[in-house]
């Protein structure tokens, strides 16, 4: 696996207030995540991995009920159980796996749908920090049925063949016991 | 229900509440059952909550250092007395009304105590404590039975088949801070029987998995797909174990492997563990508690519900690791093993489907086979107890014969069958 590039801490790095960008940068940031969903939702995998930078650290550290008082430690901390923890390169390879045609848990395929809102976009000297809201919802075989819920922190960078690269992410599911059988989805 | 000499068991063990009911009764309470890892408790103070079956617990490090372990219940109106999943604290006080329990479990303080008469004790009122509790190589298992055998006893011919990955390293072992948690549609019974003793799944059901691991990704070689290996039960106990003896079947991260000195390991755990159970295996000690060494994943599978499980996964690391080497074994275990890992998320999907369809009259009416290696149960003269092989159900079929066994016997706290 390559080095892996440090996380973007969410009630850290988001709270630095950069100034919001203008509406010419906000629409084509939600222009981008609109196709991501799509692309997602579509199965294309392969083509998701186009709009990753190759530097990416994606990242869903588990999150714990802790005294009001020890708070600030409820989100695990890098070194700690993460739901993902992945570079591009390990994403990859997660992608090779439903590309095998014999990854069952994805046979037949799950129906998801992936709704993103609430996006503010500002300026990083690194990029753009976008933090949004997603909604998943996943809806397998008969009638299996789960809601993803969440928060995302990103940093976007220029370029690419879609306009921006997803460099950092940080995913925070609002949930303690993972109310799923499994994850079979990006976020 | 369960007929472990013919290998079949009736699908209503999986659906069933009365059943389910007594399984809490007499399989749970009566039985050594795991909390977690003394490296969750490093100093006075700290604290964890748990389950034992369906029982909310609390595991706390006294200022004696003992660690002890409660029942997550006010003894005033019931309530938790703790609902952080873990932290530091001096007491536990009850949001209620304000009952206040020490580290030790005692009643230290309640409001208003002048309005109960001289009859009221708090001696007689702290948290209810578990009857025996104990650690094996740092994992900390509980028995609320006074009569529970002594746990390297309960724990018995597993022992051997837990050092593989518990005693590699002279310091002991630690684990990755946090829990991966998540529930699944599956009675426990079919995660923690897969567990102790189906390696008959690996190849079908993780295809994918072994394809994208092996470095041509087509899948790993014919000689390591059909390993040879061997696969333990504790007929005393119930635990099971199983791995191959092939030495390239060793699924495990680049970093990890090189850490490793084999020649130390050989010398400290002898060859035939370093050939055998530290090679991509797995087990359970029953009813439970699992694990796989190489991922460095051990679990608990509560019981919530005839139709339901939670899982708890942990990532167990030497302490001797550097960071590097840590993180390498953490990021192996999340990817592999847990709710996206590329291995288990198959997993997931076969219980929930066994489970999905069991309601059905006729369904429940039809036996599952478990008679893979019936008659081949043996001591081999190299691993210890009594093995079959690698493929076998044996592990299974003692799996549910100790189950039964414990259905039928009625436990401490019940009147004893005429
Ligand atoms: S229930 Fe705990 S103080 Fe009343
Ligand atoms: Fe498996």
């Amino acid at each position: 696996m390559t080095a892996t590039s440090a996380v973007l801490k969410p009630g850290t790095d988001t709270l630095e207030q950069g100034r919001l960008a203008d509406m010419e940068t906000h629409f084509k940031v939600t222009q981008f995540y609109n196709l991501e969903a799509e692309t997602l939702d579509d199965g294309r995998f392969g083509d998701w991995l186009e709009m990753l930078a190759e530097d990416l650290r994606y990242w869903a550290p588990v999150r714990t009920n802790r005294l009001r008082r020890q708070q600030a430690l409820s989100i695990l901390q890098p070194d700690e159980a993460a739901f993902y923890d992945e570079t591009k390169e390990s994403l990859a390879w997660r992608i090779r796996r439903f590309d095998t045609g014999m990854a069952w848990s994805e046979d037949p395929p799950s129906r998801t749908r992936h709704l993103v809102s609430n996006v503010t976009v500002r300026e990083h000297p690194d990029g753009l920090l976008v933090r949004s809201a997603f909604l998943v919802y996943r809806n397998r075989l008969e009638k299996e049925t789960n809601i993803f819920a969440g928060g995302r922190t990103d940093l976007l960078r220029e370029g690419g063949v879609y306009g921006f690269e997803l460099a950092k992410r940080t995913l925070l599911f609002e949930a303690n016991v993972l109310q799923a059988k499994n994850i079979s989805t990006f976020f | 229900m369960v007929d472990s000499t013919s290998g079949l068991v009736d699908r209503a063990i999986f659906t069933d509440e009365g059943l389910y009911q007594q399984e809490l009764r007499r399989v749970f309470a009566p039985s050594w059952l795991f909390l977690g890892h003394v490296d969750q408790l490093k100093k006075t103070g700290d604290f964890f909550t748990t389950f034992m079956g369906e029982d909310p617990i609390i595991v706390s490090k006294g200022k004696d250092g003992e660690i002890r372990a409660f029942l997550n219940s006010c003894r005033h109106r019931g309530a938790r007395v703790c609902r952080a999943d873990y932290g530091t604290t001096k007491n536990f006080t009850c949001t209620y009304h304000g009952w206040t329990y020490d580290l030790e479990g005692k009643l230290s303080n309640v409001p208003n105590v002048a309005g109960y008469d001289e009859n009221f004790d708090t001696a007689d009122w702290g948290l209810v404590e578990v009857a025996q509790i104990d650690n094996y190589k740092g994992l900390i298992f509980a028995t609320w039975n006074p009569s529970a055998p002594e746990l390297p006893d309960a724990l018995g011919g597993a022992k051997y088949y837990m050092d593989a990955f518990l005693d590699k390293d002279p310091e002991g072992t630690v684990v990755v801070g946090g829990i991966m948690k998540w529930e699944l549609d599956g009675n426990w019974k079919l995660a923690a029987e897969q567990f102790a003793t189906d390696w008959y799944h690996v190849n079908m059901s993780h295809a994918s998995a072994l394809m994208v691991l092996s470095p041509t990704g087509k899948g790993p070689k014919s000689e390591i797909a059909n390993t040879p290996g061997r696969q333990f039960h504790d007929e005393q106990g119930g635990h099971g174990a199983g791995f191959p003896t092939h030495p390239k079947s060793r699924f495990d991260a680049q970093k990890v492997h090189e850490h490793y000195d084999y020649g130390f390991l050989r010398e400290r755990l002898g060859d035939a563990t370093v050939e055998g159970p530290m090679t991509t295996g797995h087990g359970t000690i029953f009813p439970n508690f699992s694990y796989l060494p190489i991922n460095g994943s051990i679990r608990i599978w509560h019981p919530k519900g005839p139709n339901k499980m939670e899982v708890w996964a942990w990532t167990i690391l030497d302490k001797s690791m550097s960071p590097e080497v840590r993180e390498a074994q953490r990021l192996y275990n999340l990817r592999t093993f847990g709710p996206s890992g590329i291995f288990e998320s198959d997993d997931g999907e076969n219980w929930s489907e066994v489970q999905s369809i069991s309601n059905g009259f006729v369904t429940n009416s039809v036996a599952l086979n478990l008679q893979m290696g019936i008659g081949s149960e043996r001591e081999d003269g190299v691993y210890p107890g009594t093995t079959s092989e690698l493929y076998s159900d044996a592990a299974g079929r003692n799996f549910y014969r100790k189950w039964a066994q414990l259905m039928d016997t009625p436990a401490w706290h019940e009147e004893p069958n005429e």
